[in-house]
């Protein structure tokens, strides 16, 4: 096999080899597309309501290579939804204190 | 007793008071605000701002983008600047200055005698079981020898601190942190974690229980220092982020620097004993030279020679201590000259040196000090 077909080879040890590094990075790999939603909406949140800066300013500020498909800031509520790589995650402005956090 | 040597005690007491009082009262201390000194001039103070505030780039993010910043000298204000949007009432975002902050509230529980530096955290923590012997001292050396990856951008899927603070670990990162595993023993090895200082945040909640916690660093720390404008932020366990997400104005850091740069006393109270501040600065003796930017103390970075190797901000006074954090975030305390100085940024690229403005900085104080 490995003699007829060298090339083929090579390509199927090398699937295997990334099977397997998927395989032990399962979790990270799992949770990775939900950084950049989660981190849009709690950087954006606490920068509008904890610092009080401008929300253009904001939405500069959170800005990061990977982009983001939806983007949504509550004033009322203070409320900050960000959604990228298929996850949407929320962040909540809880009081003067306690500043922003997601929401689980 | 003959009443002549009751009366000399008592003169002689007279007098120490008002020595007492007099030394007092020529120390400058911020009240409501914060008193103005002469305020720093000159050619100096020109190259200073040439390099801490260059035309900003808000399109590409690059270079050196500060924020705040302010000098203080003996208790007073001799230069303050903002760059918009923030202004001297913006509670900026530290990053991880807050470690020092929280090593700061820490030293007031201290203080109380709530814990010793060689308590395993597992007395306060109970998850920490899993790591018996850490004590209050590694952490606070970021020694724990839990297997950490502290980088941020450029190892998004690997780093503990993203996933801790935005996905896996943010319900309960105390938790996160604890079932880390390991890769050396305790206190045997530096390696920079905010994982380290969040179990610290959780031990101080074990100590207190989740009532006093809760205001704790207000209680402790914020109030006696008059600072009326801080936020901190926690995970869904209310557990304060201390890795990461205490928010301040330039002005009332400046406070916590001040009563870094007095050795732990505010006013007539010594808030902090100065055996704790002494740990603080204390260099980490297992610290290998180069391994960070600075030199790792109990949770603030030193400007110290170690091993030969020359110290990390050279035109700086060898007393220099810092509190640092991601994206330029800084809190530098200089005792011998009496300087604290915060700057706030947002530096995208690694372009910023502590060196250079510590040196600008110091460089413009000596041209004001001259006659």
């Amino acid at each position: 096999m490995i003699r007829r077909h060298p090339l083929i080879s090579v390509l199927i040890l090398l699937l295997l080899v990334l099977l397997g590094w998927i395989w032990h990075e399962r979790v990270n790999l799992q949770a990775f597309p939900d950084i950049i939603a989660a981190y849009t909406a709690k950087e954006y949140c606490s920068c509008r309501y904890v610092e009080g800066n401008p929300g253009e300013y904001c939405l500069g500020y959170v800005k990061q290579y990977v982009p983001t498909s939806a983007f949504a800031d509550d004033p009322e509520k203070r409320l900050v939804t960000a959604s990228g790589l298929g996850r949407t995650h929320s962040a909540q402005w809880l009081g003067e204190r306690q500043g922003c956090r997601l929401t689980p | 007793m003959p009443p002549e040597f009751l009366s000399m005690v008592k003169g002689l007491f007279c007098v120490a008071l008002l020595l007492f009082t007099v030394t007092a009262r020529a120390e400058n201390w911020p009240t409501k605000d914060w008193p103005g000194g002469q305020a720093l001039s000159g050619p100096a103070v020109k190259a200073l701002e040439d390099y801490a505030f260059p035309t900003r780039d808000d399109v590409t993010r690059k270079g050196i983008r500060t924020d705040a910043l302010l000098v203080i000298r003996d208790g007073q204000v001799i230069y303050e600047r903002y760059a918009a949007p923030t202004t001297a009432t913006t509670p900026h975002l530290t990053w991880s200055v807050s470690k020092s902050i929280m090593a700061t509230v820490l030293g007031v529980a201290f203080s109380d005698y709530r814990f010793k530096l060689k308590d395993p955290v597992a007395r306060f923590y109970p998850p920490m079981k899993q790591h018996p012997t850490v004590t209050m001292a590694d952490l606070l050396h970021w020694a724990s020898g839990l297997d950490w990856q502290e980088d941020y951008e450029y190892a998004p899927l690997k780093s503990s601190v993203v996933a801790m603070l935005y996905t896996r670990g943010r319900g309960d990162m105390a938790e996160f942190a604890a079932d880390t595993g390991t890769f050396s023993g305790p206190g045997q090895a530096f390696r920079y974690s905010s994982g380290d200082t969040n179990l610290l945040s959780a031990a101080l909640k074990g100590m207190l229980g989740h009532k006093a916690y809760v205001d704790y660093p207000w209680t402790a720390l914020f109030k006696p220092l008059g600072i009326r404008n801080a936020t901190w932020e926690t995970d869904a366990d209310e557990t304060f982020v201390a890795s990461s997400y205490a928010y301040l104005t330039a002005r009332d850091l400046a406070r916590i620097g001040l009563l870094m740069q007095r050795d732990g006393r505010w006013g007539e109270r010594q808030l902090l004993p100065k055996e704790w501040v002494d740990f603080n600065r204390q260099p980490f003796d297992k610290y290998r030279a180069g391994q960070d930017e600075a030199v790792p103390g109990g949770h603030w970075w030193l400007n110290r020679e170690v091993q030969g190797a020359t110290r990390p901000w050279p035109d700086a006074p060898v007393d220099t201590f810092a509190a640092l954090g991601h994206w330029g975030q800084a809190l530098y305390v200089m005792p011998a000259e009496q300087l604290v100085i915060v700057r706030y940024g947002d530096d995208r690229d690694g372009s910023y040196r502590h060196n250079e403005l510590l040196k600008r900085v110091v460089a413009a104080v000596a041209q004001q000090v001259q006659p």
